[in-house]
């Protein structure tokens, strides 16, 4: 059995807290019954201090037996070829996998994150509105036709496009009944809630840590 | 094997050239596949039976034998997973060349794909003036850090590879700036070796053939 590190940063503020993205990649091991290790980078000088390891200073970057990988899309294939509990071992239902997590990556994150990133910064006449609206139709008439994304069950696809999906803005943005169903179903997974659990545990323990040492 | 590839007739200008069949017509052609394209215009892209291809309406798809694929990402994916044209044969190697993929399609292709729609779309609105400039900082700050990656590097690993490929069709959406040539020099350096190759020509040409034959009447 390999030995996989998954690499977050050593804290981060409260809001993002439950929603940076090692919790993919904790989620997709939890799924498939890995062992992990988490280790960390400093949240300070986050933009320099590990651009050896991933060329964006980003998180999170995940290690296995000495093979280092960044890009938390490119980590949950990378895992889900190493178990049948998050994607077919077939050619087809590999191939729809990959299909579904880039869809979740760059057709949907890609509007979803700068329409949530205008939001936040108070436009109130979001131009973003429309694509995003188009996009979340999109997926709705999707999930309204069935439960899983592909393979006619789960993969890592819908636990990709379940955390795109569940950032409560995005489903506050209209009613759409079978995505929000889709959200619900996907997030009422035990793997999901140990996962945010545990990231959430990780950053209150740095909270302690932080106020120890100043 | 066959493969059919599908791609608008026709796109304007400012879309000639950088359509996501690009990527995958470079793909087949860096590996040597030969393909048959069908064409699409406005109304099929609407149409019940493309959606239930593509479920948002965008090319390319992807065909092959019965198996229906789409996103650009996925598809040279599966395209480089089964040649040594596009991915080394080493697990290390491989799982590289995939991170690159995610890399361009994930944190460049974003903050440069909105940038490219407000020079666009929006240029001359108020708000695009604000914003420009905020825009084209977080397009810096991610190409800084690509720079720093390329600096003694002819590709990003040590050969030529779908990462290369990606990356490249995602800078060549800032062509209606100067930002890579008067800022990023070892990008632009990196795109112009990328797109000498003559896969990329090919692809290049192939894709802009029906364009001049379905222009719309001037």
């Amino acid at each position: 059995m390999s030995e996989l590190t998954i690499w977050t940063y050593d804290w981060v503020p409260e809001p993002p807290r439950g929603f940076v993205r090692d919790l993919r990649l904790r989620w997709a091991c939890e799924e498939a019954g890995f062992d992990y290790k988490v280790r960390t980078v400093a949240f300070d000088d986050r933009e320099t201090n590990h651009m050896a390891q991933q060329p964006f200073g980003q998180v999170p970057f995940l290690e296995d037996d000495g093979l280092e990988m960044f890009e938390s899309g490119a980590g949950l294939l990378h895992l889900a070829r190493k178990s049948d509990k998050l994607m077919p071992r077939d050619p087809k239902g590999e191939a729809q996998t990959s299909q579904w997590t880039i869809a979740a990556l760059n057709s949907i994150e890609m509007v979803s994150v700068p329409w949530w990133f205008l939001k936040i910064s108070g436009d109130k006449d979001n131009v973003l509105a429309g694509w995003m609206g188009k996009r979340l139709d999109q997926m709705e008439s999707v999930l309204s036709e069935r439960e899983w994304l592909c393979a006619g069950r789960f993969t890592v696809a819908d636990l990709l496009m379940a955390d795109v999906l569940r950032v409560p803005d995005v489903r506050a943005f209209g009613d759409r009944p079978a995505t929000e169903a889709y959200v619900a179903r996907i997030t009422d997974r035990p793997a999901f809630k140990k996962a945010r659990t545990d990231q959430i545990a990780h950053f209150e323990a740095a909270d302690q840590n932080r106020a120890a040492h100043r | 094997m066959s493969i059919k590839l599908t791609a608008f007739k026709w796109v304007p200008p400012f879309a000639q050239g950088l359509v996501r069949d690009l990527r995958v017509r470079w793909a087949l052609e860096e590996t040597g596949l030969s393909y048959e394209e069908c064409l699409i215009g406005q109304e099929e892209q609407n149409s019940k039976a493309y959606r239930e291809k593509q479920p948002f309406g965008q090319v390319p798809v992807y065909e092959e034998d019965g198996l229906v694929l789409f996103e650009s990402g996925a598809i040279l994916l599966h395209i480089a997973e089964r040649s040594e044209a596009l991915m080394p044969k080493d697990a290390n190697g491989r799982a590289r060349a995939r991170a690159w993929v995610f890399a361009a399609l994930n944190s460049i292709e974003p903050p440069v794909q909105n940038l490219v729609a407000i020079d666009l779309f929006y240029a001359n609105e108020e708000w695009a003036k604000l914003r420009r400039p905020g825009a084209a900082e977080f397009v810096d700050v991610r190409l800084r850090s690509l720079s720093k990656w390329m600096e003694g590097r002819e590709y990003l690993e040590e050969t030529f590879g779908a990462g290369d490929l990606m990356m490249v069709t995602v800078l060549r959406l800032l062509r209606h700036t100067d930002i890579l040539s008067k800022q990023h020099p070892l990008l632009e350096a990196h795109r112009l070796r990328c797109e000498a190759r003559p896969a990329f020509k090919k692809a290049l040409a192939a894709q802009m053939a029906p364009f001049a034959k379905y222009a719309p009447p001037a």
